[in-house]
Order: C-alpha cells, then structure tokens, then sequence
C-alpha cells in the first residue's frame, strides 16, 4: 500500500471514528478501565503462560497506539517508530542495569529520553511530506540502530544488555491476594496500571482541541494552514508524544524480556508495529491494541507448529488486510452497523 | 459496541489457554534454534545432530528409562524471539532443559531465561566469552563451544609457526565477535612472537557487499601474512572478490581465517573458488584425508550420512548432537532430571563426543573446546577444498581470571 493510497481509507475511518467515539462518549462508559480489569484478573485466572502473552500484548498495545497517533491522528506514516521505542528501552535499561537507578525515575526518564530524541529527529522530519517523511524516519531509526549496534561500552553492541533487573515490588505483598504472585505476574500488573494510564492520556489527548487541531492537519493540511494553524508545530508536537510514549513502551519491554538488545530498533520492528495497528484498524483508538492481541496471538501459534511460519502469518495478514480494509475493529463495526440497520428495518 | 473488543481480546487469551497437560513422561529439550533467516545456516545442521542423538539415544532406550524429546522453536536469530519461545517452552510446554541458540546476542538473553527459571541451558555455538565470564556465570549456564580467547590462542599458534612472517594484517567484521577474536589472535601473538609487527587492521561491517576497499588498502600495507576472522556468506564474497585482486598471492597463501571457513557447508558454497592453500578451522572437518581418523569420529558420520541423507554431511552438526549426547551424561549421572542436580553433575564432568573426550571446567561451565585446524587443499576425489591433516589447536588452555 502506498502512502498516498492510504490518505483518504484513513480519511473514511477518522469519519466513522468519530461517530464511534460520540456514541461511546453519550454511552459514558469507560471503556480503557473496563478492559484494564478484564485484564487485571489474567494472572489469577490464567495460567503462568496467559501472564506472559498478556504483558507482551499490553505492551506492544501501547507501542501501536502511540504510533497510531501519528498514522490515525495526525495522518503521518513512519516507517522508524521503533526508534523512540528503542531510545527508552535503552534508556531504561542502561539506568537501571549499569547505575542502579530505582524503576521508579528510570520508567520517566526512558519517556523524557526518546521524546528528547524525537523533537531533535521530528525538527527536520516534519519539514518533509507523505513518502519523504516516511523515509526521514526510517534513517534517524537506522541510525539509532548503528548508534546501539556499534556503541560497545554503553549499549553492549550486538550482544546487547542482558539481565535487565526488574523493579522492586516487594510492596506488592501488603495487597491483599498478591502476595502468592511471581515477579513476572507483578510486573505484568505494574505494566497493566501503567499502561492503562498512558492509553487514558493518549484517549485525553484525542479528545482534547489539540487532538481535533491534529484530526484537522490529517484530513488536509492546506486548510488546516489557511485556518493560520502552524502545521509543522502541531506535528511535532504530535511527534515528540507519540515518540515519548513508544518509549515508555520501550522501557517496560526491555524489562519484561529481561534485556535490551539491537534487535529491538531493527527497522523490521518498524514494520511489525505498523502491521498491527494497520491489522487492528488506524482509524480507531482501540484498533492498535487488538492488532497487537491479534499478531502476539497469531506469531505465537504458528511459530508452534510451522518453521514456515513466514509463509503461514503473510498468508493470513494478506487475507485479514483484503477481507477488512479498516482493519479488525473496521471489520466488526461494519458488522455491527449491518447488524442494526437490518434490526431497524 | 466496544465491549466486541473486550471480548475479542478475551477469546484471543481463552483460545492461547494451555491444552490438557501432556502426561507423556518424556523428558523435554526446549531447542530454540534460528532456523531463518542467513543464520540458519548454522541452526538447521545443529539441529539435524541434535535430532541424531536424540534418535540415537531413544533407540538405545532413552535416559533413566525415559524417551528423550526435542520441542524446537525458530528463535529467527533475534535476542527478544528466542527470549520469547524459551519463555514459552519453558512456562508453557514445561520443558526440562534448554540447548540452543546462535548468535552471541542469543546465548547471553536465553541465559538470563534460564538463571531465572532454574533450568539448565547448554550453548552449542555461541562463542561470545561474555556468556560464561565471572560477572555473567550462575549454576544454569553451560557451553559446549570454544570460545574467541580459545579461537585467538589456537589461531596465534598457526601464525606464529610461519617463521620467516614479520609483518601480519587482520580483518575482521565489526561487531562483537569479530573484535574480541581479532584482539584475543594480537595478543597471543605478541606473547608467542614478540618479533611480529601488527601493520594494518580491517573492519568490513558483518554483511559487507564489496570488500574491495579493505582488500587494496591491506594490500597497500604488504604484509607478510594475515590474520582473518571473516567467516560464512562474508567470507564466499571476500574470497571471490580478493582472488582476482592478487590478494593471496601476495601472502603466499599465508592465511589464516578463524571464522570457521573449513566447515564442509562453507567448501560446498565456495567449490573452486576456494583459496586453496589457507589455513582454516572447524568444529569438525568431516573428511579426514589422512586415514588417522578417529573410530568414533567415522561411526558418528556414517550415521549423520544416513540421518541426512547428504554424501557429505554439515560439520555443524557435531555441535548439536554432542551437546545433546553431554546433557545426556549429565542427566544420567545426577539420576534425576531436576536442574540443580544436573547442574551439579555437569560441573566437571568428562564426557566423550565423536572428536575426543571434552570436560566442563569448574569455574566457567565450558569445555574451552579446541577447533581443527589445517591447510585447505585441492584433492582429487572431493568436488571442493579439503582439510589437509586436520589439527586440534590448542593443544591446552588455561583460563585467564
């Protein structure tokens, strides 16, 4: 899909977003908290595994929806978001392994980090469109990529860092029906809140005039220009958000694979998180996160039974993508708007 | 409305739920492995031996009376993806041991899987010294491979026999391994030959297209030999484009790559346009054209040639199936395939592999395994470059710190 092409699919998705979002807002129910306690009960509900595949979920459901708010929001495709998310994985790991920095002023620092970098990268990438912004990206990706693949004495080159410690969450005891919980089923849950926080923050932010101002530069920003808007300002701004929040997810990843490795700012990852959101549906809020759920899911099972799992997951990605153009979410609220007009008639 | 995306993320999670727990009492070998990707290369023969040992130890009714079992998974040659299925084949599939990994990315990030999760992990390939050294060891971790210190001494030693040699270059890939082994080849060197001088040093990047530059700028320098470290796809791309050049020429053929280059897959690769008359090294030369080769050696390769099917079978493939046969010994002589009490009977324990008897030192978990080493030759009955009296170097190692 060109980059073109997929301006005005995005166009058509943000008009049905809308009305969504409208109809959640009249409805009044908060959804991000209604499925953070769904997911809350994973580790007592799940087994060991389910904990596993939930936190990588939340994870990278965070990274998608910050990249989403480039693709949905502000219309910009990047092809090096990974970046951002390789910054704060850094960041974090590289605080808390080499100096010892406690979690808790590690996990800001890796969000302030890969934003820092985003503003000094997104200064020239927006001054570039369509096609060439895209590519901008993907060279300050790669060379973050050398930066972490060469730097033996800070980033540990190709071997990368390994035995990232986890937080300390001793205090996790005091809660009542926590106490018996492994570290890993603590951290998914710290992970939980903390990404529950971010996604409510990035939803605040779509809601706010400031994210109406970015909707507006998407569908076109020759007007949004006329209307005396700064374009550029507003997309970096948009960028440097969403490059603070990959990084945030960054940090948590680097943690749950208990080490950051040069893998992680690959431009190939790039291309994954830009595949769930696209799976899932740019053109809703909670399209990322179930792209996400989707590819996790689909990797994991078929890595399982196939070494051919390359050929197996292109196969059902080109069909998902043909069968639901808006993506997952796109393909269910189809269903669900069919389903009410045919009630209603 | 949204509530479908609640419940899509529920069945997503319910349909990932763990089907019946398999009663079968197996005992289970988590193998992540990349098996694609250009590192497949070296996954795809370490598992075929892996799969030999098994298949030979299950048929001589397995270990402690139980069947041996190999659950493997594509690591795709990525630290977070083999962190991730040994996760999974650990927590998931309840594997008792892990063997695996390639790249020294992948050894050091499933290590840490391991120390955490109690199970034994034994490395086959991965060379790095970072994975075993005193700041990264814990009871888990074991390796079967040389490592680069071991590479460098035994690499020196070949060098440092060529008498009249006073001036060396290297080249190397720019990472990790190419580094430490280069720097492990200098020192040694300047230990055994305090005479040789170091007078030109390349560092192509891993994957490098066109070696040319760094051919012609070595060769403007004109030393006498050269210490190379450029190994697999690399190596068929440097060689191919070094030749025309009069670059081995004009080291006489002075050469010795500690890359691995005398691997059966790397002479089929190259046919003729090896460059007869280098010094290369291997795990395991397959082909011994001496006669003086071991029984064991000869027993293991009539077997692999079945196994594969192939006339000359992977010198990889000796990784996989003594790393496996040595998890074996382990289990056997702890009585019990609990962690800790393999661990513990690993830790010094002797065990024999088709190229000789190989022991896990005490303090570094590994066997500090000499490679072969030997001038690649032209011979008449083989369709490609062949290991002239294959040696193993060094002859003994002693850990520094």
């Amino acid at each position: 899909m060109t980059v073109a092409a997929s301006t005005p699919m995005l166009r058509r998705h943000a008009l049905a977003a809308t009305a969504l979002r409208d109809r959640i807002l009249s409805g009044g129910v908060p959804w991000t908290l209604v499925i953070f306690l769904l997911m809350a009960t994973v580790p007592w509900l799940g087994s060991r595994y389910d904990t596993f595949l939930a936190s990588q979920i939340t994870i990278d459901a965070l990274f998608a929806v910050s990249l989403n708010l480039l693709l949905g929001t502000t219309g910009l495709v990047s092809f090096g978001h990974v970046a951002y998310f390789g910054v704060g994985a850094y960041v974090c790991g590289i605080l808390m392994k080499t100096y010892g920095v406690p979690f808790s002023l590690a996990f800001p620092a890796s969000g302030l980090g890969a934003a820092l970098f985003a503003l000094v990268s997104g200064y020239f990438c927006v001054r570039l469109i369509k096609l060439y912004f895209a590519m901008l990206t993907l060279a300050f990706s790669q060379i973050i990529w050398a930066i972490a693949y060469k730097w033996n004495a800070v980033t540990g080159g190709d071997q990368g860092l390994p035995e990232i410690p986890y937080p300390h969450l001793d205090w996790m005891s005091s809660i009542p029906g926590c106490a018996d919980l492994s570290i890993g089923a603590r951290f998914y849950l710290l992970t939980l809140v903390l990404v529950a926080v971010s996604l409510a923050i990035v939803h605040h932010i779509i809601r706010s005039p400031f994210g109406r101002v970015l909707t507006t530069i998407r569908d076109n920003p020759e007007r949004a220009a006329f209307l005396g808007i700064n374009v550029r300002l507003y997309q970096l701004a948009s960028f440097v958000i969403a490059g603070g929040f990959a990084g945030l997810a960054g940090a948590l990843y680097g943690i749950f694979s208990r080490g950051v490795f040069a893998d992680y700012v690959f431009w190939s990852k790039s291309a994954e998180i830009l595949i769930m959101t696209i799976l899932g549906g740019a053109g809703y809020f909670w399209g990322p996160p179930v792209g996400a759920a989707a590819l996790v899911w689909l990797n994991q099972v078929i890595t399982d039974y196939t070494q051919y799992w390359s050929f197996v997951l292109g196969a059902i990605l080109l069909v998902l993508l043909f069968g639901f153009p808006g993506g997952i979410v796109g393909g269910l609220d189809m269903l669900w708007q069919r389903l009410k007009r045919l009630r209603n008639a | 409305m949204n509530c479908r995306f609640g419940l899509a993320l529920a069945s997503l999670l319910l349909s990932s739920w763990p089907l019946a727990a398999n009663a079968a009492d197996t005992i289970k070998i988590g193998f992540p492995i990349p098996l694609s990707g250009p590192v497949a290369v070296y996954g795809q023969p370490v598992l075929k031996g892996a799969q030999l040992a098994v298949s030979q130890i299950n048929a001589n009714g397995g270990v402690l009376g139980r069947k041996l079992e190999l659950l493997v998974r594509d690591s795709k040659a990525n630290a977070d993806e083999a962190v991730r299925v040994s996760r999974e084949l650990i927590i998931k599939d309840g594997v008792d041991f892990l063997v695996g990994t390639v790249t020294s990315a992948e050894a050091p990030a499933v290590s840490t899987v391991a120390k955490e999760n109690k199970i034994v992990f034994l490395a086959p390939v991965a060379e790095s010294t970072i994975l075993t050294d005193p700041q990264h060891i814990h009871p888990y971790i074991f390796r079967t491979n040389s490592n680069t210190d071991v590479e460098g001494l035994a690499s020196a030693t070949e060098i440092a026999r060529w008498k009249d040699v006073k001036t060396v270059a290297t080249i190397g890939p720019d990472y990790a391994y190419g580094r430490d082994l280069i720097a492990a080849v200098v020192a040694n060197l300047k230990k055994l030959r305090p005479d040789i001088q170091i007078v030109d040093q390349q560092w192509p990047k891993l994957g490098e297209p066109d070696f040319t530059s760094f051919i012609t700028a070595q060769m403007s320098k004109k030393p006498d030999a050269v210490e190379c470290a450029v190994f697999a796809g690399d190596f068929i791309t440097f060689a191919k484009e070094a030749a025309p050049l009069g670059y081995f020429k004009m080291i006489d053929n002075r050469m010795v790559d500690s890359g691995g280059v005398g691997t059966i897959e790397e002479v089929k690769a190259l046919g003729n346009d090896y460059p007869y008359g280098i010094v290369a090294n291997t795990e395991d030369p397959v082909i011994w054209t001496s006669g003086n080769e071991p029984p064991e050696h000869a027993k293991y390769i009539a077997a692999l040639r079945q196994f594969t099917h192939e006339q000359y079978p992977p010198s990889w493939a000796v990784q996989g199936y003594l790393t496996v046969s040595a998890l074996a010994d382990g289990i056997r002589k702890a009585g019990s395939t609990n962690s800790d009490a393999v661990s513990k009977a690993l830790i010094g324990m002797t065990f024999d592999t088709p190229i000789g008897k190989r022991t896990f030192n005490v303090k570094f978990h590994e066997t500090f395994q000499p490679e072969f080493y030997g001038t690649m030759v032209k011979e008449a009955a083989y369709p490609f470059a062949v290991m002239k009296d294959p040696e193993l170097l060094p002859q003994s190692y002693t850990p520094t710190n």
